[in-house]
């Protein structure tokens, strides 16, 4: 049975479809491009809002209104923050959004229980890694480029291939989480998260914490409970050790690397300086 | 569907409330203890004439916060041509909604005797999100966004003051954010934990606040949350004498209040995060119990401790401040990186150590002596790390250009060298053609 036939057959398939081609046409539209007017962006902005409503309607209800709204606000903020990045001109809001779509992408992680890779994405990307693009955006002022570093190179074949990208994931994650019941990965309300976490308290917990956290750790990769950094941390350097490991090798020989670089570098820069003298 | 508020909703609304209204009277209140401060330091009277408003009322001067509060809300809120606008406007507001928003995770007491409110389960904690079970990493995260406040006001004002105080400021916190957290993984190695009330908790248990077991990280921690806070002798980014006022240069008014009050902030968070995580927090030997089950005296007792200990140490900000000259740049990053990152390597190793070979150790010598060896072993560590650093550390305080004695270098001088020796044969062609 071919998936994707009997997904066009239903409404709900007709109503992605239709917001993958929306998008499509939207981002084609928004894309930096040489001949952009005012009309062509309007119309773009307009496709692109229905068809992210289009995409929120082929979702399904967390369980409360509230939640449902938090979380369409929270993803929300990532999608259109994400769109930005790509569709904006100048470097420096391009980096803006995208921080706004990592906060977007950290706030839909802590709604849907996983605290710690929500607040580890905040600190890591939003954090370290783009206050230095920021930096040296800054440093290299925007305003000397040329026209064509300010338009998008293939504005047609990015567009559909984004969308297509974005239809298939789609289809394939409503798939998968179809199997399953919805409220898999909600995350407990905070009066079960208190009682959770209040026999845990105190040094009486943590004597016998190596004992009782690594057991529960392997027995399932839950969101949401009390105890959720022990277990992860045991699952990176238990299972994953090695892997672990590697990328720290990977990253020191990366950091000495650029150091190389760098010191070489300043010599030659060193050397220009006594030839013009 | 239920669309009213839960009262687990509600009591999180309160605390709130509180914590945000405390911490702003706060603020404003530090700045009057600040200017006291500086003026008995520099022998002067200080602000002693505003009190009660309307009236001849003195009172020390204590009604100065509302007059400076309301002069500079009254002022003019002017915006300089070829700012960025929208950038321009948000940054103040990012960086104090970055500031207050830490406080989601920072336990300003310990919990209040059991209410028997339906809906809220007791004992209810001084924490406004007790559910979060990352509340330090959340104290990073946050104080990370808060950069980008200080980054895109400064570039957003085109003005070359706020720029390089901009830069400045992103460069500074970035690197100091390394030692910052190397100090503050060791207390977490110890307490095993995420959550600052379980930090304070554990501390309150055996009594040992972690100051005492790792010196070495209190002091990486308190020097790297002195430049985290952009306080003195780390204030490069705003630096009046050189760059005016740095990031704020451009702003005025309302919008340079809210920069102000959110300097104020991380100051006050980084007296929050080393009172709990190295002073104990409520805990004070002879005092408080460690009991989670407690009467109101002692809830009330517990409060009134750990603020007392946050005051004590922002008055040490106070002191430092007019203590220390500012550090030059170089000597800055030489301290993160030569100095604060190998001494918190240092500290996290012996904590790791200490406590995986803790079991060990009860064994062998018996719970009390033990314990003393795994407290005097990291202050082995802190003298010989602290020693090591003093002897073999660049002097960063001289102003004498460091001559560097490259082998490439004196080969590049040699050759200059000779270069010059044979000049005198090759002079210009132009004096040769017309000889």
């Amino acid at each position: 049975m071919d998936p994707v036939s009997t997904a066009t057959a239903s409404p709900s398939g007709l109503l992605l479809a239709g917001s993958v081609a929306a998008i499509a046409a939207s981002l084609w539209l928004l894309l930096p491009k040489a001949s952009d007017t005012v009309a062509s962006r309007r119309l773009g902005f307009l496709l692109g809002a229905v068809a992210l409503v289009g995409f929120a309607a082929t979702g399904r209800s967390l369980g409360s209104v509230g939640e449902d709204a938090v979380f369409l606000t929270v993803a929300g903020i990532a999608v259109i923050s994400g769109l930005a990045t790509i569709v904006t001109r100048s470097p420096v809001y391009s980096a803006i959004w995208f921080a706004m779509t990592l906060a977007g992408v950290s706030g839909v992680l802590l709604v849907l229980g996983a605290q710690f890779l929500g607040v580890a994405t905040i600190v890591v990307y939003a954090g370290a890694i783009l206050v230095m693009f920021l930096f040296v955006l800054m440093l290299a002022q925007p305003s000397g480029m040329a026209p064509y570093d300010r338009v998008s190179n293939e504005p047609m074949l990015a567009a559909a291939a984004g969308a297509v990208l974005l239809g298939l994931l789609t289809l394939s994650i409503g798939r998968l989480s179809a199997a399953e019941p919805p409220s898999c990965c909600r995350m407990p309300s905070r009066a079960q998260a208190v009682a959770a976490a209040a026999p845990a308290d105190g040094a009486a917990a943590k004597a016998d914490e190596s004992t009782t956290l690594i057991a529960p750790a392997m027995a399932g990769g839950d969101t949401g409970d009390a105890n959720e950094v022990a277990h992860l941390g045991a699952e990176l350097f238990g299972r994953h050790l090695f892997a672990v490991e590697v990328a720290g090798v990977l990253l020191l020989v990366a950091l000495v690397g650029a150091i190389a670089v760098v010191s070489r570098g300043e010599a030659t820069e060193t050397d220009h300086r006594r030839e013009g003298r | 569907m239920n669309l009213l508020p839960s009262a687990a909703t509600l009591a999180a609304l309160v605390k709130i409330g509180l914590l945000v209204g405390g911490l702003m009277t706060a603020a404003a209140y530090l700045v009057l203890l600040e200017r006291w401060i500086a003026a008995w330091v520099q022998d002067r009277r200080g602000p002693n004439r505003v009190g009660i408003p309307l009236t001849k009322v003195k009172l020390f001067g204590l009604g100065q916060p509302l007059a400076d509060g309301l002069k500079i809300i009254l002022k003019e809120d002017f915006t300089p041509s070829g700012v960025d606008r929208v950038l321009y406007n948000a940054a103040p507001l990012v960086i104090l909604a970055a500031s207050l928003a830490i406080f989601a995770a920072i336990p300003f007491g310990s919990v209040l005797p059991p209410l028997g409110i339906p809906g809220i389960p007791d004992p209810v904690p001084f924490l406004v999100a007790p559910g979060l079970d990352v509340g330090v990493l959340w104290v990073f995260a946050l104080s990370s966004i808060a950069v980008y406040g200080v980054l895109l006001g400064g570039w957003a004002s085109n003005n070359k003051y706020g720029f390089l105080g901009g830069l400045r400021s992103s460069a500074q916190l970035v690197a100091y954010e390394i030692p910052l957290g190397l100090g503050l993984l060791g207390v977490v190695l110890a307490a095993g934990s995420l959550r600052l009330d379980t930090i304070m908790n554990a501390q309150a248990e055996t009594g040992v606040w972690y100051a005492f077991a790792q010196p070495l990280g209190f002091i990486v921690f308190m020097v790297a949350s002195f430049a985290e806070a952009a306080r003195l002798p780390f204030d490069l980014p705003e630096a009046e004498q050189e760059l005016v006022g740095g990031y704020h240069t451009e702003y005025s008014g309302i919008k340079l209040l809210l920069f102000l009050v959110a300097e104020f902030l991380h100051m006050i968070t980084a007296a929050f995060l080393i009172v709990i995580l190295f002073l104990g927090g409520w805990h004070l030997w002879g005092v408080t119990g460690s009991s989670q089950e407690i009467g109101w005296i002692q809830a009330l007792l517990r409060f009134g401790i750990l603020s007392g200990k946050i005051l004590g140490v922002i008055v040490f900000f106070m002191l430092v401040r007019w203590s220390w000259p500012r550090f030059r740049f170089d000597q800055l990053m030489n301290l993160a990186w030569k100095v604060m990152l190998p001494l918190g390597l240092v500290n996290l190793v012996t904590v790791a150590a200490v406590e995986e070979f803790r079991p060990q150790l009860v064994a062998a010598l018996g719970p009390g002596f033990a314990g003393a060896v795994a407290i005097a072993l990291p202050w082995i560590a802190c003298l010989v790390g602290w020693l090591v650093a003093g002897v073999f550390t660049p002097s960063g305080t001289d102003n004498t250009p460091i001559l560097t004695h490259d082998p490439l270098d004196i080969e590049r001088e040699m050759a200059e060298h000779e270069r010059l020796e044979r000049a005198p044969h090759d002079v210009s062609p132009t004096l040769a053609g017309s000889r």
